[in-house]
């Protein structure tokens, strides 16, 4: 027959067809098995990109690898062991341009909580607590002799360096992630209501910057007392 | 409160950027680990074997024949490891071009592992030529009539790609913002660079094959290859970033602290494309084999066997457990199936390189010694300058705005 003979000399293509037509028809199940399954469980804990996650930090500057304490000092685990400290962008803008950092020397030890650094502005001077216990190993000279390092605070603005005495225990005690975002929110919160008590958070939703020395605004005359209560440092 | 500002307390750049702050003799001291011992041993007897074959020559050191001039240094450090060093511009396509941006935390890992596989590839090349000082002669020569002129030239400026893409996180840690900044601005264009040499010289590595249809088991060989090839570099840069991620997590654990990224659901992802590829793949060759009129080879005799060993065990077996795990979330499982589809992989390069090439001849080749020492031996720099890198660069991780000493 015709059509027997036809087949038979093409057996090679009907092949290649039936191939590919099984292999469409099973790649839409394949496809729908691997697409579907159990729904994610936890979504808050979603991959999110470093540098997603550092642009979203809404009014102030949060990256995502940093872990703040409630002083505004900023603790950065590095490759070595070592951690960086800084002071936060919100400390940053809070005391407005500084003068000299006073930082701690090689081998001093320093408690977390306890000061560690002493910032000059405007003829006084704020203490800074230190958010890791540890030996110092490095200090940013570069700090402490020019640059307020308000520009970069979370990079060429870092403080010292320390070797931490137990870091996974100092890092319980700090901030990170959504829960250091919404506590530096309040924080802000908290200070433009001492700025403009009418205001209050009304200026937070309208986008204005704040101005660079907010506690210079509250009380020009003692505005080192104001930042040490947010510094956690009064009396220090 | 103690304090000052007088006394210097960093170290020198060498001690700080190179002995990870320790002074000469306690990083000495820390390199005393089993690890290193087997790593050292490898190397004491690897590398004077490479300085041996440029002294003595190819046909004192392997096994290599007029009928059989390619061997493990072609069909495992070549092909083998150009193919699991596609993951640079698998993942580097994925996040700047695709805009996967969830798939950001892996990309740098991934170019790192593609560049150095380039850079060893053609060190195990150095060595296979026979006088490799004539490969300059492809800047001059108009070949382009030849496949090897085009993987010559694609693998060479595609190592420079790399090399420029790699050059951002070298020069964060330098801190070096001047050079940085501007390469992270042009990291686009370097991807689409990347995607557009890969794709030309991973097919063109099959290719080569097609000159060679009597030479190379019908059951492998294909016209169609260089399409094989493309494809299953894709399958090897996706399995290997997800067998990269696993160990890195395990080993570089420290790094991933305060790093806020999820690695089973990158690694779920990667299974879910890596499930996909695969199915294709799986398809493609069968229709690759009933084009080729060699369908009746499949499971006679011993190539027959060996052919559907590769196709069922390290190619849809891999496929079916990405999908079951990704489906299932099990990172796990994801993880096992990438190691089994980096062997298959590796399996089909040699295969197609060494194992079914040549298959009618009487004499087979078999590696010898020095030649297996040789590959072992650049296997274990690639580790080596992988794990130096990452525990001094910012690869795991990326520094923010140039912040300090990123070890």
């Amino acid at each position: 027959m015709f059509g027997h003979d036809f087949l038979a000399g093409y057996s090679a293509k009907l092949l290649e067809y039936g191939l590919a037509v099984s292999y469409l028809v099973l790649f839409v199940a394949f496809w729908r098995y691997v697409q579907g399954g159990t729904a994610k469980a936890q979504p808050e804990l979603r991959a999110t990109p470093h540098r997603e996650r550092a642009a979203s930090s809404g009014w102030f500057e949060l990256p995502s690898d940093v872990a703040l304490h409630p002083g505004h000092t900023w603790a950065r685990l590095l490759a070595d062991g070592s951690v960086a400290v800084g002071l936060d962008d919100l400390g940053h803008r809070m005391v407005g341009p500084v003068e000299s950092f006073e930082l701690p020397a090689a081998g001093v030890t320093l408690a977390q909580g306890e000061p560690a650094v002493r910032l000059h502005a405007a003829g006084k001077s704020v203490a800074l607590v230190s958010p890791v216990d540890g030996q110092v190993i490095a200090y940013n000279a570069a700090v402490a002799d020019s640059s307020d390092g308000s520009n970069e605070p979370y990079g060429q603005g870092w403080l010292f360096k320390v070797q931490p005495a137990n870091w996974k225990l100092s890092r319980a005690q700090l901030l990170d992630g959504p829960a250091a975002k919404d506590w530096i929110e309040e924080e802000a919160k908290r200070l433009v209501a001492r700025i403009a008590p009418r205001a209050g958070v009304e200026l937070l939703q309208d986008g204005g910057v704040p101005v660079h020395g907010m506690a210079r605004e509250i009380d020009p005359e003692n505005w080192d007392r104001v930042a040490s209560q947010f510094f956690h440092t009064e009396g220090a | 409160m103690d304090s000052a500002t007088t006394v210097p307390a960093q170290g020198s750049w060498v001690q700080e950027k190179i002995f990870l702050g320790m002074t000469l003799k306690e990083y000495l001291k820390s390199l005393w680990t089993p690890f290193n011992i087997v790593a050292a041993a490898i190397l004491a007897v690897g590398l004077p074997l490479i300085v041996y074959r440029f002294y003595a020559g190819l046909g004192a050191t392997t096994n290599l024949s007029q009928t059989q001039p390619w061997g493990l240094w072609i069909g495992f450090d070549m092909m083998t490891g150009i193919a699991l060093a596609a993951g640079g511009f698998t993942i580097g396509a994925t996040v700047e071009i695709f805009g996967l941006e969830d798939y950001h935390p892996i990309e740098r890992p991934a170019i790192l592992t593609g560049f150095l596989g380039y850079v060893i590839a053609i060190v195990g090349l150095c060595a296979d030529l026979g006088k490799p000082w004539n490969m300059v002669g492809i800047f001059s020569n108009n070949g382009t009539q030849s496949v090897l002129f085009e993987v010559a030239w694609c693998v060479c400026c595609y190592t420079s790609v790399l090399a420029l893409e790699f050059a951002v996180p070298f020069f964060e840690w330098l801190g070096w913002q001047r050079f940085y900044r501007p390469l992270k601005k042009i990291l686009l264009a370097l991807t689409v660079l990347s995607v557009m040499f890969s794709t030309m010289h991973q097919s063109a590595l099959g290719s080569l094959f097609i000159i060679a249809p009597g030479k190379l088991h019908p059951l492998w060989y294909s016209e169609s290859m260089f399409f094989f090839f493309f494809l299953s570099a894709v399958i090897a840069g996706i399995s290997m970033v997800i067998v990269e991620s696993a160990i890195s997590h395990k080993v570089f654990a420290s790094q991933f602290e305060g790093h806020h990224f999820d690695a089973d659901e990158l690694t779920l992802g990667l299974g879910k494309a890596g499930a996909v590829v695969m199915f294709a793949y799986f398809f493609l060759k069968l229709q690759g084999v009933i084009d080729n009129h060699a369908i009746e080879y499949i499971g006679r005799g011993f190539y027959g066997k060996w052919w559907l060993v590769e196709m069922l065990g390290f190619v849809l077996l891999p496929s079916v457990m990405y999908a079951w795990a990704a489906r299932n979330r099990r990172a796990r499982v994801v993880r096992v199936a990438g190691v089994i589809a980096v062997t298959g992989i590796i399996l089909n390069r040699v295969n197609i390189s060494m194992v079914a090439y040549n298959w009618t001849q009487p004499v087979r080749y078999v590696p010898s010694w020095m030649e297996i020492m040789v590959s072992l031996a650049l296997v274990t720099v690639g580790i080596l300058a992988f794990r130096w890198i990452v525990n001094r660069m910012p690869v795991l991780h990326e520094l923010d705005q140039g912040s300090p000493a990123g070890h």
